[in-house]
């Protein structure tokens, strides 16, 4: 069952790479933060804690509510809901994230073999592909937004990666990291806001002041 | 914690200074008292503890942090009217907050709880880096936040690894940085380097290692003098003790060669970059910048050099954090004068700000490592220590990006010292008349660079005695 969810995983990021709606990665930031909830109570499904319970909670709370809520909120206050509308669909884009999403498997097996620690390969790999398509999607998207949301799909990565390599930590140091990263998206939000005064296309190539 | 409460409550700029000088005090005090008494004063088997690690590094934190509060009166004096209201309401309770922040890093001993506290020290400055609420700050805010975040993932990647390396040896609860160095020789090699190789990588947007350090550098150039002072002599300083936290484990394993070649890697690309960047720098406050990524450079060539050159590259830690402090005063005095950053618009330095300039000048020559103070001596330990390991080529490496640094630096310094007055009388300073005084940020910024002096002359045996103590849990016996 946690490989298919984490296969699943790995369709929204196929899904993606074929959309430049905000509302699309809006949507994609939901489903993933489901899948790693559901991901976490399987993974600690035999060995019940409420400890267990309260982080798959912390994870439902903020990766699935608070931070879409809030990123709607951004999209809507700054206007921005026709996405990414300068760069349509297209098929490089698909083909470079199909090819992160396998070599991450690929990846996944061969360090899965190099190492006598037990690494459950399929999450390991989902983890390896999250990460390397946030990644990909801020490399490729100029929309600032776009950049914050490949940053939460590389956290969610992140959070596949601690199960995949069955990491255990305590549960406040779970809800602390998850707090952590719902203030740093709000700090974002709110530059973003201020961002849109000076730069009204929030785009990353107008963040070019600095440069010597 | 107190006071960060208590300067948020109350809008007082005044009480809120007191207070922040209150916590300062209390910081400093408490941190050279845990140093030399070599206290703990956390109960055992806490993830909070001061160990002489940490105290060292708290002394370095608190030392700039009070010398900061003591300027910020005068700076926020300057920045009056409508337009800075909120900064100057925020100021007070945003550095205590970033004091706490910091102090949480330097005391955790528990890596996945240092990786949360260390995301604190990223948020605590924001309001700090966005004091003038331009279009250049709001720029470099928003790419130090993005960087560093992204930077911090590594470095959770690394802190995985590591809890992979000590599975089967140490459960969760012993994700301790005294059980890891305890079962040390028992940790999996393999998962070892790859959890130092993440975090080197994941702190070095903090650290300003190159290449990850634009954004530090961006923030560094672009905040308020006593916020750059702050960055430059504490914020770095914080970020590399996290940095020494893994390798504390890291020097008692088989792993400890791959990771000095990896530091010693990092400098010298660090080194590189500000060499090139030291010839090409129009802003004074980038260049201040600039000779932050070269002196972590040297710091972590010392580290990954080990025996003396350990010894110099704490020294130069806490040598390098007094320098940034009185230049980055200075920059700010500068700033105010001739209310721009490009080099070349500072014209008639010695006569309009005669003491700005003396104490810029004597700066200067401190970070460039002139004998009597400091970072000369730093840096001598840190090329003895090349001698004794017989890595001549990193010597002669090291000597001729010096070199280059030297003159790139003093090309831009000796002009902006030498060049004549052409601005025009009206331009703000210049009214007739104005001569300036000596006032409390010289002060400061003498005593900053004159208190390496006695240091390296009397050479305390509470402070050397921690920083051999901090040796040998790095793995050196000296």
């Amino acid at each position: 069952m946690i490989n298919a969810l984490t296969i699943l995983f790995c369709l929204t990021l196929i899904y993606l790479a074929v959309s430049t709606r905000l509302s699309a990665y809006v949507l994609i930031l939901v489903l993933q933060g489901m899948l790693v909830a559901g991901v976490h109570t399987l993974a600690f499904f035999n060995d019940f804690a409420w400890s267990h319970v309260v982080v798959a909670a912390g994870v439902l709370l903020v990766r699935t509510y608070l931070i879409p809520v809030y990123i709607t909120k951004i999209i809507r206050d700054l206007d921005m809901r026709h996405g990414d509308s300068t760069r349509r669909y297209h098929p490089g884009f698909l083909i470079q994230m199909a090819s992160i999403v396998v070599g991450a498997f690929v990846l996944s097996n061969y360090l899965s073999g190099l190492t006598p620690v037990p690494v459950n390969v399929i999450p390991l790999g989902a983890a390896i592909a999250g990460m390397g398509a946030g990644g990909l999607l801020i490399m490729r998207r100029s929309l600032l937004l776009a950049h914050v949301v490949g940053f939460l799909i590389i956290e969610n990565g992140l959070f596949l990666l601690a199960i995949g390599v069955e990491a255990e930590m305590s549960w406040m140091i779970e809800l602390a990291g998850f707090l952590d990263l719902f203030v740093l998206v709000f700090l974002m939000g709110i530059a973003m806001n201020h961002l849109k005064t000076h730069f009204p296309e929030g785009e990353s190539d107008d963040l070019t002041g600095l440069r010597e | 914690m107190f006071t960060t409460a208590l300067a948020a409550w109350y809008r007082s700029v005044r009480l809120n200074y007191a207070l922040t000088l209150i916590a300062g005090v209390t910081h400093l005090a408490a941190s050279l008292y845990c140093l030399i008494a070599r206290i703990n004063p956390f109960p055992a088997g806490w993830w909070l503890a001061v160990d002489p690690l940490g105290a060292f590094f708290l002394i370095i934190l608190s030392h700039t942090f009070i010398l900061v509060v003591f300027y910020s009166p005068g700076f926020l004096q300057r920045m009056q009217g409508a337009k800075y209201e909120r900064s100057r309401r925020l100021y007070y309770p945003a550095l205590n907050f970033y004091l706490l922040a910091n102090t949480l890093v330097l005391v955790v001993q528990q890596y996945a709880l240092l990786w949360v506290v260390m995301e604190l020290t990223t948020f605590s400055l924001v309001p700090l880096m966005y004091f003038y609420r331009t279009k250049e700050s709001l720029e470099a805010v928003w790419k130090y936040l993005f960087l560093v975040s992204l930077g911090l993932v590594f470095l959770f990647v690394g802190i995985l690894f590591l809890s992979l390396s000590a599975r089967g040896v140490v459960d969760y609860t012993g994700f301790v940085v005294g059980s890891m160095t305890d079962a040390a020789p028992r940790l999996n090699p393999l998962w070892l380097k790859a959890a130092f190789i993440f975090a080197l990588v994941g702190l070095s947007a903090k650290i300003g290692f190159a290449p990850m350090h634009p954004g530090d550098v961006d923030a560094t150039s672009n905040a308020p003098a006593p916020v750059g002072a702050l960055m430059a002599g504490s914020l770095r300083s914080t970020a590399m003790l996290a940095l020494l936290r893994f390798y504390q484990v890291v020097a008692l394993t088989q792993v400890r060669p791959f990771a000095q070649r990896l530091l010693i890697f990092a400098g010298i690309f660090s080194f590189i970059v500000a060499a090139i960047y030291m010839w090409r720098s129009r802003n004074y406050k980038r260049m201040l910048a600039y000779s932050s990524v070269e002196h972590l450079g040297i710091i972590a060539i010392g580290i990954g050099v080990g025996g003396v050159a350990l010894l110099g590259a704490l020294l130069h830690l806490l040598f390098n954090s007094f320098g940034k402090t009185a230049l980055f005063f200075m920059a700010g005095n500068l700033h105010r004068a001739y209310n721009s950053r490009d080099i070349k618009s500072i014209t008639g330095l010695t006569l309009r700000l005669p003491w700005t300039a003396f104490v810029w000048a004597l700066a200067f020559f401190y970070i460039l490592g002139a004998p009597p103070f400091g970072i000369f001596f730093s840096e001598i330990f840190i090329l003895k220590g090349m001698v004794h390991s017989g890595k001549w080529w990193l010597l002669a490496l090291f000597l001729a990006l010096l070199m280059l640094i030297f003159i790139g630096m003093s090309r831009s310094v000796l002009r902006m010292l030498q060049t004549p007055d052409t601005t025009p009388q009206s331009a703000p300073g210049t009214a007739t008349g104005f001569r300036e005084r000596f006032n409390l940020s010289h002060a400061l910024g003498i005593y900053a660079i004159v208190l390496s002096i006695p240091i390296m002359l009397f050479r305390p045996a509470s402070l050397f005695d921690a920083l051999h103590s901090i040796m040998a849990t790095l793995g050196v016996t000296s």
